[in-house]
Order: C-alpha cells, then sequence, then structure tokens
C-alpha cells in the first residue's frame, strides 16, 4: 500500500485516503463544438500509458477532497512527487533540485 | 513406541506431560513441545504421505519451511486447519492432528501404487499424460484428477472463529529474532526509537535456541537471550511479538503480519481472537531472517529419518529429542559436524559422518574421532533403504569424479546439510536486486528499494558472533536513516560455530540417474530427472522449468527446493546460475488463513450495509429486502400467504387505486449551493437550468463526456443559489465525485459548491389519489393544493411538526409528494403517516413495485434500461436537452458519428402476443426466428413486469433501429420452447397523457 | 441522552448525543466573515481546530470547515450565515443528521481506533480533526484528548463502524 503526499495537505497519507483519477493534464477544451471529430476523440480517448514517468490525476477523497496531480513512475510504482491542480507539469531538473 | 526424550536438555517443560492424539492414538510429549517434536520423541518419523506418489515422508525440518510433516487439526465446532505444519503447530492438552493425503492409514497407503507409476508423472506430466483417448476425460482422467488433486482436505464447515486485524506504526521493524535480530532490536530500542520485533516462533532467539553452547559477553546464550528479552520487555517504546509471521512486504515498508493467538491454546478464551493481521507501516525495516539449510538430492533423501542436519540439532538442544539412536550424517557443510557432535554427547551413536568434500578442517576429524565417529570425506550417498523410516545409507566414495563401489551403512535417522541459504524472500517482495555471489554460490541482497536493512546469516554471514555485531550494526543504520543516532555495541563471543561449506547439484551416483527418485521438491514430488527432462524438452527459462515441472510451486514456495532447482536446471543448461535466473517469491511468505485476510469482515460485517431510517419500521413489518448498491432497501412487503408475484400486485393496484407509502431515503441528494449554481448545473446536466423558477423541480439528464447516460433524478431549485439535486440509489457518491471533479479542476473559476446530503434527510414517497388527502393536515406553512403547488415543484415547510423540503413528483404517474425531514425524524413521520393512511388503506410498497410502476410510466432506470452505451435519443430523452446550451457535458460527443450512425439501439416497449407472457430481462432479440443460429442479435429486453392495472405483461427492451420500428413484430428466442412473438411500442403504456396526476 | 454503546475494560464507546453540525464552505478570502458569523476564529490549517465556548470549527479541506455548536443554536447560526451571504458567498449546508457521532475514551481509546484506522492516530493534534477512513468507512475523527476521541460517521454506515468497534472492544478487554 503506498504513500501518498497530499499537496493541500501537506502530509503523507496512506493510499487508502486516495482514489485514482485517470490521466492528468487532459484540459477540456474552451469550446468543444469547434472540435473535429478526430480532435474530440482524441480529448475522449487517447491517453499515453506511458511506461515510466507518468502524470496522472488523483483524489484525496477520503481527507480534504481534493483532485491534484502526480508523477508517478509505472514501472516502481513510486510517486516521483505531487503537485495542486491547475499547476504546471514539474520539469525533470526542478525535482532533482528539489532534492 | 522407543522414548527419545533426552532428560535435562531443550526448553521444554520436562515436568509437565502433555497429550494428543495423532491418528487417532494417544501421543504424550512435553509442554513446549511441537507436533513434530513429540512424535519425533516417541520415535516417529513418518508424518504425511508425498503429493503424487503417496510415497511415505517423514519430518525434514524443525520450521515453517516444512515441505513433509503437514497435518490437520480439529478443534471441534468446525474447527479444522488443514496443511498445518507439524514443525510450527504447538501441543497442548486435548489436541487432535491427523496426518493427509493417505488411505487407509498413514502406514499403508492405497494411492502409493502411484509410486510404482512412476514413469507416468514425469515432469509436465498434467500436459502429456490425459491427452487421450479424448473419450477419456469425463469418465476417467478428470475424476481422477479431481481425486488426487490437492493437499489435504477441505473444510466443510463454517469457520466459527473470529479473526482481528489492526493498523500499527513504528520508527524501526525487526523481523525475525535471532542473535542478528534481537541485537538490532536492542540498539534501536535503546536509543529511544519505536521497534517491533517479530518472529514466527513460539518464543525469541532463533539459532541461540538450538546452540546454547556458545557465550555471549561471559554469559551462556540461553541466559543472554533472556536478559535480552527482559531488557526489551522493560522498554515501553519496543514491542514484541511472538508467534507472528511477517507475511508480506509491500510498498514503502507496509509489512503484513499474521499473529496466531489461540492455536496453542487447549481452552479457548472468550472473544479472543484466532489470528490478527497486522498491518505494520516501518519507517525501517531490519530484516534478520536468517538462512534455511539446503537438503542433498540423492536417490532416496526422502525415506522418512533423512532431515535437514540443523534440524536434528533444533530438535535435540530445544525440544530434547534425539531424532535417531543410530543417527548417520551426510554433508558438504562444517555444520552438519556439529549435530553430530552434539548428538554424540547426548548418546546417539553416531554411525558416521559421511561428508561429500575430500578435505575439511582437521580440528572437526580430531573431534569426531574424540568422540569415536567414523568419518568418510569424499563419498556420496546413492541410496536409502527402509520404506517407513530409514534403516541403512549406501555410501560410495568418489575419487577424481568416479564413483567407487557402494557400501551400506545402518542407521535410524540420516542428517542432511547441503549448505545454506539466505532467507531473502521478504526481500524479493520488494523487489530489490539479488546478487549473485560466485565465490559462496548464493543470491545476496544488492540493490534496495525499501528503507531496509539486511542483517546476519540473511546476509551471508556465518555465526552468532558475526550475527549480533551486524544486527546491531543494522540497528544502529536504520536510526541514522531515520535521522537519530545509535551506537552499535559489539559483542564477544566463544564457542561459536564458523564453518563453510560448498553446494552441490544431484550428488554424483554409480547408478542409472533416469532411474533415480532424488528429490528436489518434496512437497510438488519434483525429482532431479524430471527438471533435466523440462529442459531437455526446451524449456530454457527457469521460470517455464518451474510451471512445467511445478518445482517451488507447493505451499513451501520452494523454500528448500528452488535454490537446488537452478543449480541442476543451470547444469543442465550448461549455463551459471545467474544467467538461468531465479524465480520471484510471493507474499505471503508462509500459507495464509483466509480467515486472517477476512479480519473483523465476516457474518454480518461481511461488507457495509446501509440502512435507511425506516429500514427498522419495514423489518418489523415483514418487508424481504433486496440490495442496492451497499444498501439494503425493501423489496417488497408480503402478507401471510403471499409471493412476490402476489405481493408486488396487490401493492401497485393499491398504490394506483389509493395510496402507496415508500422509502426514498436511498435516494443521492446533494447541495449545489452558491453564486454560480445555476451556471454550474447548466453545465453539467443536459437541461437548460437558467428560467427554472425557484420552488420548481425539473428531471434532470446527467452524461458523461463520451455523451452516454451516466445518471438522473429531479432536481429543485430551492433558492437562486441553491439547487436540491437527488441522483440514483447507486449513482450518489459516482456523481459527486463527478461533480466535483469538473468544479476543481475544469471550472475552478465558478463560485459553487456541493455537498453530500444523502443522510441528511430521510425521504417518504407518498403515491395514489389519496396522497394529498393524507398529506395536507399535517402540512403546516405551505399550501399543497393543486393550484398553490403544481406538479414538479417544492416547497419548505413542516410535515407533522418536522422541517421538511416537500417534493410534488411522481414516479409512479400517480399523484406524489415526496418529504424530505432530518433523518432522525424520518421513522416517526412514516408512522404517523402509517396511522393516519388506514383511512385510506395506504400500503407500504418496496422496490419492485417501484419499478413496476414506473415501467407503465416508460420511465427509464439509469443502469437497467440503460448501460453506459445509451444517448439521450438512444432513450426516447432529446427533450431533456437544452438544444439552445452552447455547452454541457457530453453535449460534443452526441454529434459524434457513432452517436447520430443509424440503427443503434434504442429504447423501446415490447408487448407480447399473449398477454400474460412475461419477458425475462436480458433475453435476446431477432428479428427472423427461423434464422440458423447463432442467429443476429439485434437487442434486448431491459424491463419486463407483469402489469397488475393494465391486465398484462409490459417490457422495455433497446433495440436496432427501435424507434422506427413502431408496431413491427420481434421475436425472444426461448431456451425450450417457441419464440416469443411481441411488438414494438412506445414506453408510456399506463396513462400516457399524464391525467392521473390532476387529482384536485 | 449519552446512551453508552458500551463501557469494556480500557475503551469505552458511547454514542454522542445530537449536535447542530454544518459543513461550511467558503473561499479562503472571505474567512473573516464566516467566522464573525460563526463567533469563532476560524482555523486555516487542514486539521486544525479552535473552539471558543460551546462552539468548535475544524478545517478539513481548503476551503471547508465542520462547524459544531448546541442545538438550540441551529436556527441563529444558519440565520447569521444568510445574513452574510450578499457579500461573502459560502455554502452552510445544515448536516446535524447526516452523521451521528460516538465517544471513545479510556488509556486503549487510540488502540480501539487503530483495528480500523490506517493513519498514524499520534500524529493528529489534541483539539483538531481528521477526515479518513475507518474500515470501509468514511470518518470525521475529532481528537479530545491524548486517549479521548469522537468519531463521526454517516448515519447508514453508523451500525457497521459500531459493530467492529464493539467486536474489538471485546477483543481488548478479553486481553487480546
Amino acid at each position: 500500500m503506498l504513500l501518498i503526499h497530499c499537496p493541500y495537505c501537506e502530509d503523507t497519507l496512506p493510499e487508502l485516503e486516495f482514489a485514482y483519477a485517470g490521466e492528468a493534464h487532459i484540459v477540456r477544451p474552451q469550446d468543444p463544438s469547434a472540435l473535429s471529430d478526430e480532435e474530440w476523440r482524441d480529448f475522449l480517448f487517447i491517453r499515453t500509458n506511458v511506461k515510466g514517468v507518468h502524470a496522472e490525476r488523483w483524489r484525496h477523497v477520503n481527507g480534504c477532497g481534493r483532485f491534484f496531480n502526480a508523477l508517478r513512475d509505472t514501472v516502481s510504482d513510486r510517486f516521483v512527487t505531487t503537485y495542486k491542480a491547475g499547476e504546471a507539469r514539474p520539469e525533470p531538473e526542478t525535482l532533482e533540485a528539489a532534492e | 513406541m522407543t522414548d527419545y526424550r533426552v532428560a535435562g536438555r531443550g526448553r521444554v517443560d520436562h515436568g509437565k506431560p502433555v497429550k494428543f492424539t495423532f491418528d487417532g492414538k494417544t501421543v504424550t510429549g512435553r509442554a513446549g513441545d511441537t507436533v513434530a517434536s513429540a512424535l519425533l520423541a516417541n520415535g516417529q518419523h513418518l508424518m504425511g504421505r508425498g503429493f503424487k506418489y503417496h510415497r511415505p515422508r517423514g519430518v525434514v525440518t524443525a520450521g515453517s519451511e516444512e515441505p513433509n510433516a503437514l497435518v490437520g487439526i480439529t478443534r471441534g465446532n468446525g474447527r479444522f486447519e488443514p496443511n498445518t505444519r507439524a514443525t510450527m503447530q504447538e501441543i497442548y492438552s486435548g489436541l487432535t492432528a491427523e496426518s493427509q493425503n493417505k488411505w487407509p492409514s498413514l502406514a499403508f497407503d492405497v494411492g502409493a501404487i502411484n509410486d510404482r507409476l512412476y514413469m507416468m508423472f514425469s515432469a509436465g506430466f498434467y500436459y502429456k499424460t490425459f491427452m487421450w483417448p479424448r473419450s477419456f476425460w469425463d469418465s476417467v482422467y478428470e475424476p481422477f484428477i479431481r481425486k488426487a488433486a490437492g493437499l489435504g482436505k477441505a473444510p466443510t464447515e463454517v469457520d466459527p472463529d473470529q479473526y482481528a486485524s489492526r493498523f500499527l506504526h513504528c520508527d524501526v521493524l525487526v523481523v525475525g529474532s535471532g542473535p542478528s535480530g534481537l541485537a538490532a532490536a536492542l540498539t534501536a530500542g535503546r536509543a529511544g526509537a519505536d521497534v517491533v520485533i517479530v518472529d514466527e516462533h513460539s518464543e525469541m532467539g532463533g539459532t541461540l535456541l538450538s546452540e546454547p553452547q556458545a557465550v555471549i559477553d561471559g554469559l551462556p546464550a540461553w541466559e543472554w537471550l533472556a536478559g535480552a528479552v527482559a531488557e526489551l520487555d522493560a522498554m515501553s517504546n519496543v514491542r514484541r511479538m511472538t508467534r507472528t509471521t511477517a507475511i508480506g512486504y509491500y510498498h514503502q515498508n507496509m509489512i503484513g503480519m499474521v499473529e496466531r493467538i489461540t492455536d496453542h491454546l487447549a481452552m479457548l478464551p472468550e472473544n479472543a481472537p484466532r489470528e490478527r493481521m497486522w498491518r505494520v507501516r516501518a519507517g525501517e525495516v531490519v530484516l534478520a531472517q536468517g538462512a534455511i539449510e539446503r537438503p542433498l538430492v540423492f536417490h532416496g533423501n526422502d525415506t522418512p529419518g533423512v532431515m535437514l542436519s540443523g534440524a536434528a540439532q533444533t530438535f535435540l538442544n530445544r525440544f530434547g529429542v534425539l531424532v535417531g539412536k543410530r543417527p548417520a550424517v551426510l554433508t558438504s557443510h562444517d555444520s552438519a559436524w556439529h549435530s553430530a557432535f552434539d548428538m554424540a554427547e547426548a548418546g546417539a551413536k553416531v554411525a558416521a559422518i559421511i561428508d561429500t568434500r575430500d578435505v575439511v578442517d582437521a580440528a572437526l576429524h580430531d573431534r569426531a574421532a574424540s568422540l569415536g565417529i567414523e568419518v568418510l570425506t569424499g563419498h556420496t550417498a546413492t541410496a536409502t533403504r527402509g520404506r517407513l523410516r530409514i534403516t541403512s545409507v549406501r555410501v560410495n566414495p568418489v575419487r577424481s569424479g568416479t564413483v567407487g563401489a557402494g557400501r551400506w551403512i545402518d542407521c535410524d535417522a540420516l542428517l542432511a546439510c547441503g549448505g545454506w541459504t539466505p532467507s531473502l524472500h521478504l526481500f524479493s517482495h520488494t523487489k530489490g536486486s539479488l546478487h549473485w555471489d560466485a565465490e559462496a554460490q548464493v543470491y545476496l541482497p544488492g540493490r534496495k528499494s525499501e528503507a531496509v536493512q539486511i542483517a546476519g546469516a540473511g546476509r551471508g554471514l556465518w555465526g552468532i558472533g558475526a550475527a549480533l555485531d551486524d544486527g546491531a550494526t543494522a540497528g544502529a543504520a536504520a536510526l541514522r536513516s531515520l535521522g537519530k543516532s545509535a551506537s552499535a555495541p559489539s559483542y564477544k563471543v566463544s564457542g561459536d560455530r564458523i564453518g563453510t561449506g560448498v553446494f552441490h547439484k544431484e550428488l554424483p551416483t554409480d547408478r542409472s540417474p533416469g532411474r533415480a527418485k532424488a528429490f528436489v521438491d518434496f512437497q510438488n514430488d519434483v525429482t532431479a530427472k524430471d527438471l533435466r527432462l523440462a529442459v531437455r524438452e526446451g524449456m530454457k527459462s527457469i521460470e517455464h522449468v518451474k510451471r512445467y515441472t511445478t518445482n517451488g510451486m507447493a505451499t513451501d514456495q520452494g523454500k528448500l527446493s528452488n535454490m537446488n532447482g537452478l543449480t541442476i536446471a543451470a547444469d543442465a543448461l550448461g549455463k551459471e546460475a545467474p544467467q538461468v535466473g531465479l524465480t520471484t517469491f510471493r507474499p505471503p511468505y508462509t500459507p495464509t488463513t483466509f480467515g486472517a485476510f477476512c479480519g473483523y469482515h465476516k457474518g454480518a460485517q461481511f461488507e457495509v450495509t446501509r440502512k435507511t431510517p425506516i429500514d427498522g419500521w419495514a423489518e418489523t413489518h415483514g418487508a424481504v429486502f433486496e440490495p442496492v448498491a451497499l444498501w439494503r432497501r425493501a423489496w417488497y412487503f408480503p402478507k401471510s400467504g403471499e409471493d412476490m408475484h402476489k405481493a408486488v400486485a396487490r401493492e401497485c393496484k393499491a398504490t394506483r387505486q389509493s395510496l402507496g407509502i415508500f422509502d426514498a431515503s436511498t435516494l443521492g441528494k446533494i447541495e449545489v449551493s452558491g453564486p454560480d449554481a445555476v451556471e454550474f448545473m447548466n453545465r453539467m446536466y443536459t437541461n437548460p437550468w437558467t428560467k427554472l423558477g425557484v420552488g420548481r423541480c425539473r428531471y434532470g439528464l446527467l452524461l458523461g463526456e463520451d455523451g452516454f447516460i451516466r445518471d438522473d433524478g429531479v432536481i429543485g431549485r430551492m433558492r437562486e443559489d441553491l439547487f436540491h439535486v437527488t441522483t440514483t440509489t447507486g449513482g450518489a457518491a459516482r456523481v459527486l465525485n463527478m461533480m466535483e471533479d469538473y468544479l476543481q479542476t475544469e471550472w475552478p473559476d465558478l463560485k459553487v459548491w456541493l455537498t453530500s446530503t444523502t443522510e441528511e434527510w430521510a425521504t417518504i414517497a407518498l403515491n395514489g389519489p389519496n396522497a394529498r388527502k393524507l398529506l395536507a393536515p399535517f402540512v403546516e406553512g405551505a399550501d399543497i393544493s393543486a393550484e398553490a403547488m403544481p406538479h414538479m415543484s417544492v416547497v419548505e415547510c413542516t410535515v407533522a411538526g418536522f422541517p421538511s423540503r416537500l417534493f410534488r413528483i411522481s414516479f409512479t404517474g400517480e399523484l406524489g409528494f415526496e418529504i424530505n425531514v432530518p433523518a432522525r425524524h424520518g421513522r416517526a413521520l412514516w408512522e404517523k403517516l402509517w396511522e393516519a393512511g388506514r383511512q385510506y388503506d395506504i400500503c407500504p410498497y418496496g422496490t419492485e413495485t417501484m419499478h413496476v410502476l414506473r415501467a407503465e410510466k416508460g420511465f427509464i432506470i439509469v443502469g437497467q434500461d440503460t448501460d453506459g452505451t445509451i444517448t439521450p435519443q438512444d432513450a426516447g430523452l432529446d427533450w431533456a436537452i437544452g438544444k439552445a446550451k452552447p455547452d454541457f457535458v457530453g453535449k460534443r460527443s452526441l454529434a459524434r458519428p457513432d452517436l447520430v450512425a443509424p440503427n443503434r439501439k434504442q429504447l423501446v416497449g415490447l408487448l407480447t402476443e399473449d398477454p400474460k407472457t412475461v419477458l425475462i430481462e436480458g433475453a435476446q432479440i431477432v428479428d427472423d426466428p427461423n434464422q440458423p443460429k447463432p442467429m443476429k442479435m439485434i437487442g434486448h429486453v431491459t424491463s419486463s413486469y407483469w402489469s397488475e392495472a393494465l391486465g398484462r405483461s409490459v417490457a422495455m427492451a433497446v433495440i436496432e433501429g427501435g424507434h422506427g420500428r413502431m408496431n413491427g413484430t420481434i421475436h425472444v428466442p426461448q431456451a425450450e420452447g417457441k419464440p416469443i412473438r411481441a411488438t414494438v411500442t412506445t414506453t408510456q403504456f399506463y396513462d400516457p397523457k399524464g391525467e392521473r396526476l390532476l387529482v384536485e | 441522552m449519552n446512551a453508552h454503546v458500551s463501557s469494556l475494560g480500557d475503551a469505552a464507546l458511547s454514542l454522542l448525543p445530537p449536535v447542530a453540525r454544518f459543513n461550511l464552505r467558503i473561499a479562503p478570502a472571505d474567512l473573516a466573515a464566516a467566522a464573525k458569523a460563526f463567533g469563532v476564529d476560524l482555523p486555516t490549517r487542514i486539521g486544525q481546530g479552535v473552539h471558543q465556548g460551546a462552539r468548535s470549527a475544524w478545517c478539513l479541506g481548503p476551503d471547508e470547515w465542520l462547524l459544531h455548536a448546541p442545538e438550540a443554536e441551529q436556527a441563529a447560526i444558519v440565520a447569521a450565515f444568510d445574513a452574510i451571504r450578499p457579500s461573502a458567498a459560502h455554502s452552510l449546508t445544515v448536516i446535524s443528521d447526516r452523521e451521528v457521532t460516538y465517544g471513545l475514551s479510556g488509556a486503549r481509546a487510540t488502540e480501539l481506533l487503530t483495528t480500523g484506522c490506517p493513519i498514524d492516530l499520534r500524529r493528529i493534534a489534541v483539539g483538531d480533526a481528521k477526515r479518513t477512513v475507518f474500515d470501509s468507512a468514511q470518518v470525521v475523527l475529532l481528537r479530545d484528548g491524548s486517549q479521548d476521541w469522537r468519531l463521526e460517521v454517516w448515519r447508514s454506515f453508523a451500525p457497521h463502524v459500531e459493530a467492529l468497534l464493539t467486536t474489538a472492544q471485546h477483543e481488548l478487554a478479553a486481553g487480546f
């Protein structure tokens, strides 16, 4: 069972308090009707499915209730970092600097 | 039986005899014995039968790695556990143990015929033996496999025991309480850290329990041990747990541990759980699991009496039992020599020490000579004699790779030692890498992926002194990682047994290897020959060899067999062991009961059963319940003699004719509140909300972004900036989560907040022509007349004095009200309405009647009439779409090519040709019943009921191009009998104009 | 009223009488207005509790507070928040009946909670709160003392939670 750092609670807590919520940084288009069928299809269904560091969303559903983003290594399952919804995906350099 | 007990030896209480039964015979042991040690004390090695060949088997080890001595333990009242390790089960007065895999008796077993059919069961026999003739499968092979499969008997009764669970957080968890574990715990504990130390045995000490000769810091080992245990117990920051197995090492230092609480007790204390699952989160873990002795592989190495030398030493020194009075020792490692010496000193006549090595330490030779023990170096063993117990072993000299003439040596036990394997099972669970030490020929821990220290024999160190120092160092290292400091003491140990050895593949033999029964995996009956055959038949990877032969796949997970299997497979492949690889160890470390995993989740607590405030009334009034999501809901209220059909017909009729009362409390409710509430509603739901007046309600339809229906419900506008949203019972949590998702991540600029009020309100639905007549006298603060309160409106008032949100809505087509009151008042209000309703023959109804009444009106149930592929158009709900709205969740998808394609499955009504026929829900629909099979299916029945109001059956279905098939005929093929003909109709079967709502 | 479910050994479990309970949602920028309406300085760190007189407030999320007050004050509090709505947008939802509250006390009360709570309870300070899970139910834990807790759980989950706690309580009392 993983430990997950909630960027809102600023606390690291058991996975049982959290729920996975799909890939991160897939922004709903401002005007969906302006999108072609192919563009809309990509928004709906096309995901990266990376082996390695994956940007994904989690919700601290049994805690503060917030959705947030995380970088997680899909090979080791480990969280690399978590950050608030709306924040940019951290660059690898800033991650190393933070360590 | 002969007595093999050695007075004055061991840690058992010689003054306390304990009687138990084994296969019905009374056996006397001593307090502190295991089943295995007590049987050995009575001269019995035979404890089980092999899995495939039913060969007699004796105990091999003294610990949890035991592959052979598996017994069934019965404690009465349905308590039965198969496959309990006799080496781990402590005896108590009245214990009932039985051997397994035998019939009619352990000593004479008919199944041993399989031993004669040896060739039939070679590697991969599953894939070969039963292939032909095909007709034999049902009549011969399957019954045979079913009878033969499995180990032990499954319990037949419900387990009456309680099981517990607990979460625990600590700084340092030490797994294993041998010298390294104890030293680690002492070091960390003295520094003030929160320490947990666990051991699977009944007492702590590990190796120290088997090596009393050692002297630690001037104290005999057992005195030092008693002091260490007392010191740990005196520290309030240390938790010491025995009979507790660390079964799995999971992410981020989460360790699963099972504590056995009552299995060693003669009397079961009241309220005591049998086992407890601990979920421990440790800052640092110290693995001090020691090493496991490796068997030697030679023909006849499974004869009862052949056992590991370290086990013999443990039985003698810990339990005071000689495993034989004339033991022989067969070894490739120094450690077995000490076992021989200990046994000789305890009075055994050691027949010989047979060492495969040519050169052995002179000190060992001297000691053997002084004890009068014959020593044969450079020898191999090629056979054993004795069926139920070994009587002799055949040994041959090996000179320059040539096996010389054999000679039989009489013995009543053969202590074999093929070296020691560091126990790295838990470390492997972490996906930490293993490093092959070519010199030592063992795998050692390599790169770590967790905050873990490995100490002692687990990382290849040998001897008590080295283990103690290493454990102390590991304890200090763990604390340093946690940012604390600790000093690691150094220990002075004398009498330590430091030794070396070599590892072998099968021992060399002068006989045909093809006929050898040289076992590698005792529990799954896999021989060296099987492994070589697997390689010959093309298995290149150790993972394939493992699965083809089942080596290491028994309940012991190859604790004894994996390394021997790897060595032999590598030899057959002509590769080095690390090139062949190692199979993966997975949790649990030892077999674990289902009870331990279930914990408290049994009986009424198997899972959460949510009950409404009115549930108790329904139960008192004879309701039959059905599960809906986690809720239990009243399904129908049968009167005496009524079946479901009759009860539902009566409830339907009573509601349509006069008045029905229904508990709708499980409906999801969400408060959508804030200045941007209406904008939020416009974006989430398909419907337009801007013009909905305060005090009015609207049916709301929620789609996923993919355009498919997700949920629906009636939504009331309580204030300009406040909506009372209802959802389906099962959808409540999902809808709230979806709303929060959009609000938090897509539209964080909206000033609106969501709060679940599902459980704040109890909801009572009144339906029927007399609903208003019953309700009106209870209402204060609102006028609920038809003029003042039209259909689809909501008002805040009091009902029977309780504050209420009162909706005029209808899911039945009758005049209807839904009264929401604070949950604590739900039952009181229900009872008041029930009392007053008698004048109208008020009828409580359940979910089944609710389903029938709504189906008669053609109202859908999301999840029953929709399945995640149904659009609003498919369901005939185009009218619920706000066409003028620029956007809402799912709108863009409604224009996707597949969603506007012709011939989509659409929701329609069905009327069977014979009105008495009620279709089966889920039944498939075809156009032409005479077409050849497989027929083209064009849809399926989603809802189907007997309609009392219409005096006939009604059904709903999704059918390809259904809306264009009105009045057409379709067919519903049956498993038996003729297909049923039905006519496609609209879904509004009853009162299509809605006139029944207009009751004055 | 304070109906004892059971008082056994070192861990007592009781169903506490109802309180006026609210879920307050408001932008942190408007918090001062809410504090004034409630009459309590509202905490700003998630988990933190503030207690003034008979009223308490705990911060459960970035814009979420749990408020407790005596039952008799419920209507007045609703009115006070209604009054600030035009100037300080917020959501105040009465949830007095949504949850029920259990009290846990005694030398082993914290240990009793470890039968179902995966979090490290030592990290919740006295006076603070934490929304988390107990077994499969979402709960809010309020820590009143080192061995004094309140557990708030949605009404329909309460029988399940209570049954588990009672079983575990007997286990503790029996010495296991």
